[in-house]
């Protein structure tokens, strides 16, 4: 039980570590609260960056990896200019000036949803087979050992552990293994409504910043409730979707709001796109997508162009580029594996696949968190300009997930049955967040 | 309040509302579980985590052991290995089988400790060093 509470605590490490970028003029526009969980997923970067880096040079965890990874996060000012927010400050006092009750009532939603996902997994309803079966393992052994460990990665009979899953997740469960003594294993399921929460302070914290904290809390609201829901379902506490999702979605919502004309606003994205690279396998197709369409979608805002390459690419390069040398240098893995030959699809299993993910969705709280956001986008019709991002990268996860279940040589119905409700949960996200640019009323 | 936010609103409840519903109320929210995965659909891993953990206390680091059900059944032994793997660290776990193909029993026979999940095994292959509803742990050499 101490170790527990010891590996919670840990938590507290990770926005101590992104608060000196965070802390930068600049990202004052989005309070308090949303700037220190921005602040913890900054950390969560950039300890696990550290951590990996540290592997990579055969040097053993300790605690100089907080201080090195602060000093990188106060590094990262130096690439803010003066003067890059470009938000007036008229325009942030008027935010709040709404009325109370929008707010008031996605408020409530949230924390029912919230509530919900948390007594969900108290009552040991949601926890991940997974986190049994290769997070739990990896990040204990590399808390025991101290560093990522390439001996246990490559050892015999343990090929099933996935040992070239991008390392932010088992970094993050490790370090709090580390300081606790041992992995607490009911500690670590606690992730999903945790990282949910953190999740829709973000979002409500940038989305605001567009000038409607109405319309930010009601696209919060809805984009929590769906993934409590879907969590609670596909049994996702102590899995690696709520980093996936905490890192994807506050760097879409950076890109649709003012912050996306500032290089202080694409570095956090950047950050976050990191994120999400470095927590799954498919964060790093959508950190390929959002950038494609960010820059093919808002030219105006992705002037300089190598510049804005820089900010939103270059953390993603440097993190997937440390992971892909340790492997490499410990001959361990040499990229990403897929599930059958690359480019190589078999287009026979192409209805049986569609029936199977729908028959997954479906048995996800018959389908609503993925059908509701998709019914309110055709009722709402949002703007074109913010809505296009998040559904185009959404369209291009659905393609990327299509086709890696169509590499499958063999009938991959059991392996959809068991993780679609997961792996297109970010899908359903991106459609609800596409909401959020709902027209105003002339 | 605008159409576009009462619907969104309306959704949020909606969604809420299903995730309440839910939860596990008939198999009880209220009590502390045994297990991460008490009321999952995972259940199947209930006596083998149960059994490992208490394992975990008389087995002592590095010897070798191994996990298997009884009576025996490949795919089950493939992922109890895989939870032996993950409940008892710094121990040497030999599969009893791996990818639903049982282990030649030559392989197995130089276990320091065997854990049988299920059944007493109808030959015990040692000695007696815990039982519980769950299952046994039978230490092998003196």
């Amino acid at each position: 039980m101490r170790s527990g509470y010891l590996w919670l605590a840990s938590l507290a490490a990770f926005p101590l570590v992104g608060t000196p970028l965070l802390a930068h003029p600049s990202f004052r526009r989005f309070g308090v609260a949303c700037r220190f969980v921005l602040a913890a997923g900054v950390g969560m970067v950039l300890l696990s960056g550290t951590m990996t880096v540290w592997a990579l040079a055969g040097w053993r965890w300790g605690p100089i990896l907080l201080l090195v990874s602060a000093a990188v996060a106060f590094a990262l000012r130096g690439l803010i200019p003066k003067g890059s927010d470009p938000a007036p400050l008229a325009t942030q006092r008027e935010i709040g000036a709404e009325g109370r009750s929008t707010p008031a009532i996605a408020l409530l939603c949230a924390c029912v949803s919230i509530t919900a996902a948390l007594a969900a997994t108290l009552a040991a309803r949601s926890t991940s087979p997974d986190l049994l079966l290769f997070w739990g393992p990896k990040a204990q052994q590399f808390a025991a050992a101290r560093t990522i460990d390439a001996g246990f990665l490559s050892a015999p009979y343990l090929e099933y552990l996935h040992v070239y899953y991008p390392p932010l997740v088992t970094n993050v469960l490790a370090f709090g293994a580390m300081v606790a003594g041992r992995f607490p294993w009911g500690a670590a399921t606690l992730t999903f409504p945790l990282l949910l929460a953190a999740t829709g302070v973000a979002l409500f914290g940038i989305l605001r910043t567009d000038g409607s904290a109405d319309r930010a809390a009601a696209a919060s609201s809805l984009i929590l409730s769906a993934l409590a829901l879907i969590g609670i379902h596909a049994a996702v506490a102590g899995n690696a979707e709520p980093f996936l999702l905490f890192f994807e979605l506050p760097a879409v919502a950076l890109l649709v709001t003012p912050a996306a004309r500032s290089d202080a606003g694409k570095l956090l994205a950047g950050l976050f796109l990191a994120g999400a690279g470095a927590a799954k396998v498919e964060g790093l197709p959508f950190v390929g997508a959002v950038v494609l369409l960010f820059v093919l979608l808002d030219r105006a805002a992705s002037r300089p162009l190598a510049r804005t390459a820089i900010l939103l690419l270059g953390p993603t390069a440097v993190s997937l580029g440390v992971w892909f040398a340790f492997g490499a240098s410990r001959k361990v893995f040499y990229g990403y594996r897929g599930y059958g030959r690359s480019m190589e699809f078999h287009w026979d299993h192409f209805s049986g696949v569609g029936s199977a993910i729908g028959s997954a969705l479906w048995k996800v709280g018959y389908a609503l968190p993925f059908a509701v956001p998709i019914l309110l986008l055709l009722a709402i019709r949002p703007g074109r300009g913010r809505a296009l991002l998040p559904l185009g990268v959404a369209a291009a996860l659905s393609v990327f997930l299509l086709l890696t279940y169509l590499q499958s040589a063999d009938d991959p119905r059991l392996w959809i049955a068991w993780s679609a409700a997961r792996t297109f949960s970010p899908v359903t996200a991106l459609v609800a967040l596409a909401t959020f640019g709902a027209r105003e009323p002339r | 309040m605008r159409t576009p936010l009462l619907l969104s609103l309306a959704g949020s409840a909606v969604l809420a509302g299903f995730s309440v519903a839910a939860l596990p109320f008939s198999r009880g929210l209220f009590r502390a579980p045994r297990t991460p995965y008490d009321a999952s659909e995972a259940t199947f891993t209930v006596p083998a985590w149960i059994l490992l953990r208490r394992a975990a206390e008389v087995v002592p680091p590095e010897a070798s052991v191994v996990v298997r059900t009884e009576p025996p059944d490949a795919t089950n032994d493939s992922y109890l290995h895989r939870f032996a793997v993950a409940l008892l660290p710094g121990r040497k776990i030999i599969p009893a089988a791996m990818w639903s193909i049982p282990t030649p029993p030559e392989a197995l026979s130089g276990s320091d400790y065997e854990i049988v999940v299920g059944s007493v095994p109808p030959t015990p292959s040692g000695r007696l060093v815990l039982s519980i509803p769950e299952g046994t742990v039978w230490k092998r050499r003196p």
